[in-house]
């Protein structure tokens, strides 16, 4: 693997048919790189939970894939609405996604929580009305994070 | 087993048919995708009650070689050219969930 690679995808908000196609060609681009099963599968996790949080809460966003021989970066960023309480965000169960969007099987408040499970790092910068970025880190090598 | 045995134990109508070959061990059931994107083994068969398009992303990522559409529901168009792209099988079961699950443990299927 070359020292950084980098994929970055726009995703469209409320396009549920396009939905998990950025999340999908990330998954093949680590695959290409020989990232181990392991890695990609958490990544996988991340990526497809953070992009469907630019379709259903953002109107859109970008998300990007940088990845170096020690780590992957996951980078999820919108100008949407911003969230209030992170703390509460975070909660398993919650949620603030509308009943549409409940019926299809979205919104059952796991996005966020499935996100931190998988990161060894995470943060979370977001400014109401500005917009919020997402980090999240996995890194290739036992020891250099602390997952959570 | 394979998935081709699995439908044929279960008698399942199916509207694509992907690798057939494949084998599986393993189960989960939701219509949460979260619930199925953070907590199904990798490999899995996926029963659920879903029909739309997004199914066929969180498959994909989950490396989900089927999906059964349970209690006798058929999938939305787009889910289904989904699955003829992603090469992912899916069927219909006229049983419901708990009696699809049931039938998938008999045959050896763990969660």
């Amino acid at each position: 693997m070359d020292s950084r690679y980098e994929v970055e995808f726009k995703v469209r908000g409320d396009d549920f048919l396009a939905a998990g196609e950025a999340s999908n060609q990330i998954k093949e681009t680590l695959i290409m790189l020989g990232v181990p099963s392991p890695i990609s599968r958490r990544a996988s996790v991340i990526t497809y939970e953070a992009e469907m949080n630019l379709v259903i809460h953002s109107g859109g966003g970008i998300l990007r894939a940088i990845i170096t021989p020690e780590k992957l970066t996951i980078e999820a960023k919108d100008q949407g609405p911003g969230i209030p309480d992170l703390d509460l965000a975070m909660r398993e169960g919650f949620s603030t996604a509308s009943d549409k969007v409940r019926e299809m099987g979205f919104g059952a408040g796991m996005g966020l929580p499935n996100i931190k499970r998988n990161s060894d790092c995470l943060q979370i910068d977001s400014l109401i009305g500005k917009g919020t970025i997402l980090t999240a880190t996995v890194f290739f090598h036992q020891g250099e994070g602390n997952r959570g | 087993m394979t998935v081709t045995s699995l439908i044929e134990a279960l008698g399942l109508d199916v509207h694509h048919g992907g690798n057939g070959n494949v084998h599986v061990s393993r189960g989960v059931v939701g219509d949460l995708l979260s619930f199925v994107m953070g907590g199904a083994p990798e490999g899995a068969v996926w029963v659920t009650l879903q029909t739309h398009v997004n199914i066929a992303a969180v498959a994909v990522l989950k490396e989900i070689p089927l999906v059964i559409l349970a209690s006798g529901r058929i999938p939305d168009a787009e889910l289904l050219e989904r699955c003829r792209k992603e090469g992912i099988s899916i069927a219909t079961a006229s049983d419901s969930p708990f009696d699809l699950c049931g039938a998938l443990h008999d045959l050896g299927l763990k969660g």
